[in-house]
């Protein structure tokens, strides 16, 4: 009993607004796109003819192609660092940190920035970058080089550096979750059993955490997939990934082949997140 | 039985000890962790603080080091508006939209969340499909949309298709929230209420809500915070009248100056401020409801 | 240095502290070849932080540990011939049971062909070979118990520490795993070292028991000495079915203590003692009776409330003053007073057990009967 009674119309009706405003804004909105992306015919009008025509001016192309490859490089890379570095960092927050104050207080500072602008936190990276940049002084001033060194602003490293503390939470959020949930007298009883740390983090506590570290990836898989701004800003117009892709098309009145790019970037997501779940399911299945 | 051969492989693994015993090697691990989750709040931080220091640099101060003087020119710059770039309209629309957002998103995740305990038929795929406003990239929403819009002949604006596509973006924060407090809530209150005579409305009104209102509070920080932040569903429907982050953006794009350090620091800091203020009025409430 | 290698286990004035708190303080214990020694006491009394320090759990701030006559103070638990269980048991929720159990000899490196081997062996003796395949959040708690306690043994070890093991089971299960677990140890012959707060089980599995108060061994030995010759106050009032009584000595007659109190006066045998000094006794309830002409301890009561426990039936009786004792009678006898009765009751002088004198200075007699039980 409770202040709605289950399967009641109310339910229903409360549920309407919602549903309605994300097919509107959402399933709709991708709907399109993917019909967009099959529109053949000279003309932009709903009226135009079915045909692959458009992917198979896009997959002729091999520059797009190696941009396509580039990005999932690039992509890979970040999930490696944020990972390693997420859980790192999870496991001091919650295995190592013995004192409750101490805890809420890092957690805090590493939670806080996130919930600044995404992009005043890239906007901030370019002051250190560039040629000038705070970076570059202080190698000057340290003696560490004899001149700028130029890679940090316009270059995938650039884009990197900016990046890993955008995504990192993202990777360690999960597995601080599954960390927390993992009760200390199974790492004792391990112990007890004759296994030593490294062995009782290698087959109990790793294991266990596996569930986070996969959502943690596919999160940060996602959106270093989609992350246009960031690019932008630090890569200025030299660096494109396929997000920017889009963009470009985008401004430069390509709606058909923006539309192409999409649903490739759709794909894409949709194939990290399934055998994101593989994994996941047969690992809860499997045997230590 | 006891015949020892336990025993003594025990005792021969213990012959050949390691460098460090185990209390050291704990230790150690817990410095190196340590200092590499400390080197990445610096590393997280310091861009930001960095910012926030060369806004106050001096009017011949660039946009990087040196300072060259320490003053409030590069705010005054903001505020009075100069022809070039004018923040004050993009920011009164960011804050209108955000707030517009806010309620929305805290109106919509209530009624849904309180679906939710309905059960009724599909609540599955309801679920999945509010989630649907955080799995899927805010580029292809936006693109999408402004698609729609271009077809359909609709005008994108900043109050009405940026609105819409803001809200999809935020009410999945909401929702979440409200679930996980809805969670946390016994029913039997509710129970309470309804055999002593209240009906299903006022004891939703009077009981659950005042109880559940950190996830209503939650879902109004979410909405206002990601809404005044987002980026990429506004640069496809905002329309001619853009809101704070494009403007920024567009500066960006044709010079660096550090006015856009002295919005960010700004910015910041009143993010910093509200949710302060949040928590505080969470904590607040929390400790009134325990009286 | 082996010391009296048939001790399996020796703590010698073990300490441990948290900040301010001293959990343990000088605790000493022994414990003799295949022992089933119970740690009893309520909760924070330091149980289970001695246990743990044994497992290598904690590191304690002073004292010493001995296994096998071997030192192991500053050894970490997986060099220790320990096996511990845990409350809830704490089994891997990613592993099968055959995985678990066999997760102790693989530590130990043994080959794969005896790991099997062994593993086969041990589910079947603890009849759970047809959960060899199963993970344990599909096992009942029953089931989970004893892929536990498979778990703990199959590594052989000197000593099983086990920690409230059947805490988490159902009261009806309790009985049963109880009695499968001493028969267990009986049949392996390796120490078993028991922490609960439960008197019934303490009393019924140890051979030896320990009752623990405030970090510090109240008394330890057999269930009969601790049930019927409890040493201090708070040993009498923890174990059931006892009245305590507080007073100062007031002289000796015919070899036995006199000792004045609120309560009343009364002969109790022991050694002498200072006179005016602090004193304590208690007298187990079912030695007390109606009061009979050789009685020379009695006290008037009225009778609260009769409650029945099986085949026992209690009056709980109030004396001058408030203080509340028991009587417990043989069910089958009949009932000898009913509620709101006044009557008196007596005992034999050899029926009272003198308590240890008391290391601090008692408050005065008169001062009220906090320590004077209220029935468990």
């Amino acid at each position: 009993m409770s202040s709605i009674r289950p399967g009641s119309p109310a339910a229903y009706w409360l549920a309407l607004p919602a549903t309605l405003w994300m097919m509107a804004a959402v399933v709709v909105p991708v709907g399109m796109i993917v019909w967009v992306s099959f529109w053949g015919g000279r003309a932009f009008s709903p009226e135009s003819p079915l045909s692959l025509d458009n992917y198979q001016r896009f997959f002729a192309n091999r520059t797009y192609m190696a941009l396509v490859l580039e990005t999932l490089r690039h992509t890979a890379t970040m999930m490696l660092i944020c990972g390693v570095l997420g859980y790192c960092i999870a496991y001091f927050l919650v295995v190592k940190v013995r004192s409750p104050a101490w805890r809420t207080v890092l957690f805090l500072a590493f939670v806080i920035p996130f919930w600044t602008s995404a992009l005043i936190r890239a906007i901030a990276w370019v002051p250190f970058l560039g040629v000038n940049g705070v970076i570059n002084q202080a190698l000057l001033a340290l003696g560490l080089a004899d001149e700028p060194v130029e890679i940090f602003l316009y270059s995938r490293t650039g884009i990197s550096l900016a990046q890993v503390p955008l995504y990192t939470l993202m990777a360690s959020g999960p597995v601080v979750y599954m960390l927390a949930q993992i009760p200390p007298a199974l790492r004792e009883a391990a112990m007890t059993l004759k296994a030593e740390p490294v062995t009782v983090f290698r087959r109990v506590i790793f294991p266990l955490t596996l569930p986070g570290v996969v959502i943690g990836q596919v999160l940060v898989f996602l959106n270093v997939m989609a992350d246009f701004a960031t690019v932008q800003t630090i890569g200025g117009n030299k660096i494109a990934l396929l997000p920017n892709l889009v963009i470009n098309f985008y401004e430069g009145a390509q709606i058909r082949a923006a539309a192409v790019v999409a649903v490739l970037l759709m794909l894409c997501m949709l194939a990290g997140v399934a055998a994101a779940l593989r994994v996941v399911d047969v690992r809860r299945l499997g045997a230590a | 039985m006891m015949d020892g051969t336990t025993y003594a492989s025990g005792r021969a693994r213990a012959a050949r000890r390691p460098l460090l015993d185990h209390r050291a090697r704990s230790r150690l691990t817990a410095w190196v962790l340590g200092t590499l989750t400390v080197g990445f709040l610096l590393y997280q931080w310091l861009p930001i603080l960095t910012l926030s220091l060369l806004s106050f640099s001096g009017p011949t101060g660039g946009t990087t080091f040196p300072m060259n003087g320490v003053s409030l020119h590069w705010y005054r710059e903001l505020w009075d508006a100069s022809i070039m770039n004018d923040f004050k309209p993009p920011l009164g629309r960011s804050f209108l939209l955000a707030i517009a957002c806010a309620v929305t998103t805290c109106l919509l995740s209530v009624a849904s969340a309180q679906a939710m305990r309905g059960r009724f038929r599909g609540h599955g795929l309801f679920f999945y499909l509010i989630l649907l406003g955080i799995m899927a990239p805010g580029l292809l929403v936006g693109f999408g949309f402004a698609l729609v819009c271009r077809i359909l002949g609709i005008e994108t604006a900043w109050n009405t298709t940026a609105f819409l596509v803001h809200v999809s973006w935020t009410l999945p924060f909401g929702f979440l929230a409200m679930l996980a407090i809805f969670n946390r809530f016994d029913p039997k209150l509710e129970e309470a209420a309804l055999t002593l005579g209240a009906s299903r409305w006022t004891a939703f009104r009077r009981i659950t809500l005042p109880i559940v209102l950190p996830g209503v509070i939650g879902s109004l920080l979410f909405g206002f915070s990601l809404s005044y932040d987002e980026f990429a569903r506004s640069m496809f429907t905002t329309g001619a009248d853009i809101t704070l982050p494009l403007a920024v953006m567009a500066q960006l794009d044709r010079q660096l100056t550090p006015e856009l350090y002295a919005i960010g620091a700004a910015t910041t800091v009143t993010s910093l401020l509200a949710i302060l203020a949040c928590t505080f009025a969470l904590w607040g409430l929390r400790r009134a409801q325990r009286r | 240095m082996d010391r009296l290698p048939q001790l399996d286990l020796e703590i010698r004035s073990l300490r441990k502290r948290y900040g301010s708190f001293t959990a343990v303080d000088g605790v000493s214990l022994q414990v003799g070849k295949g022992q089933f020694v119970c740690l009893l006491g309520p909760s924070g009394c330091g149980k289970t932080t001695t246990l743990r320090c044994v497992a290598g759990l904690e590191e304690p701030d002073g004292g010493d540990i001995l296994i096998g006559g071997r030192e192991v103070t500053r050894d970490p638990p997986w060099r220790r011939d320990i096996a511990m269980m845990f409350q809830d048991f704490a089994l891997f929720p990613h592993m099968t049971v055959a995985r678990q159990v066999g997760f102790g000899l693989e530590m130990l490196r043994k080959p794969k062909a005896e790991v099997g081997r062994r593993v086969a062996e041990v589910l079947a003796a603890f009849e759970i070979a047809a959960l060899a395949d199963r993970k344990p959040a599909g096992l009942s708690g029953g089931q989970r118990q004893r892929v536990a306690l498979a778990r703990a043994m199959i590594t052989e070890p000197r000593i099983l520490l086990l920690d409230e093991p059947i805490g988490a089971l159902d009261y009806a299960l309790r009985e049963t795993v109880m009695i499968e677990l001493k028969q267990l140890q009986r049949r392996v012959g390796i120490s078993f070292i028991w922490v609960t707060h439960d008197q019934n089980e303490a009393f019924s599995l140890g051979d030896h028991v320990v009752v623990m108060n405030h970090a510090r061994i109240e008394q330890q030995g057999t269930p009969e000495e601790i049930l019927h010759r409890p040493r201090t106050p708070f040993v009498a009032s923890f174990v059931q079915g006892n009245n305590s009584f507080h007073g100062r000595v007031a002289g000796a007659e015919r070899g036995l203590l006199r000792i004045a109190g609120e309560a009343g006066s009364f002969l109790v045998p022991g050694p002498a003692r200072m006179a005016g000094s602090a004193a304590s006794f208690s007298v187990r309830a079912e030695r007390i009776g109606p009061a009979a002409a050789a009685h020379p301890n009695r006290v008037a009561v009225r009778c609260v409330t009769v409650e029945y426990f099986g085949s026992i039936r209690r009056y709980i009786l109030e004396r001058a003053g408030g203080a509340l004792l028991k009587l417990d009678q043989f069910g089958a006898e009949p009932a000898w007073l009913r509620q709101g009765e006044a009557a008196e009751i007596g005992w034999a002088a050899e029926d009272c057990v003198l308590h240890d004198v008391p290391e601090e200075a008692a408050p005065a007699s008169s001062a009220a009967p906090a320590r004077e039980v209220v029935p468990a």
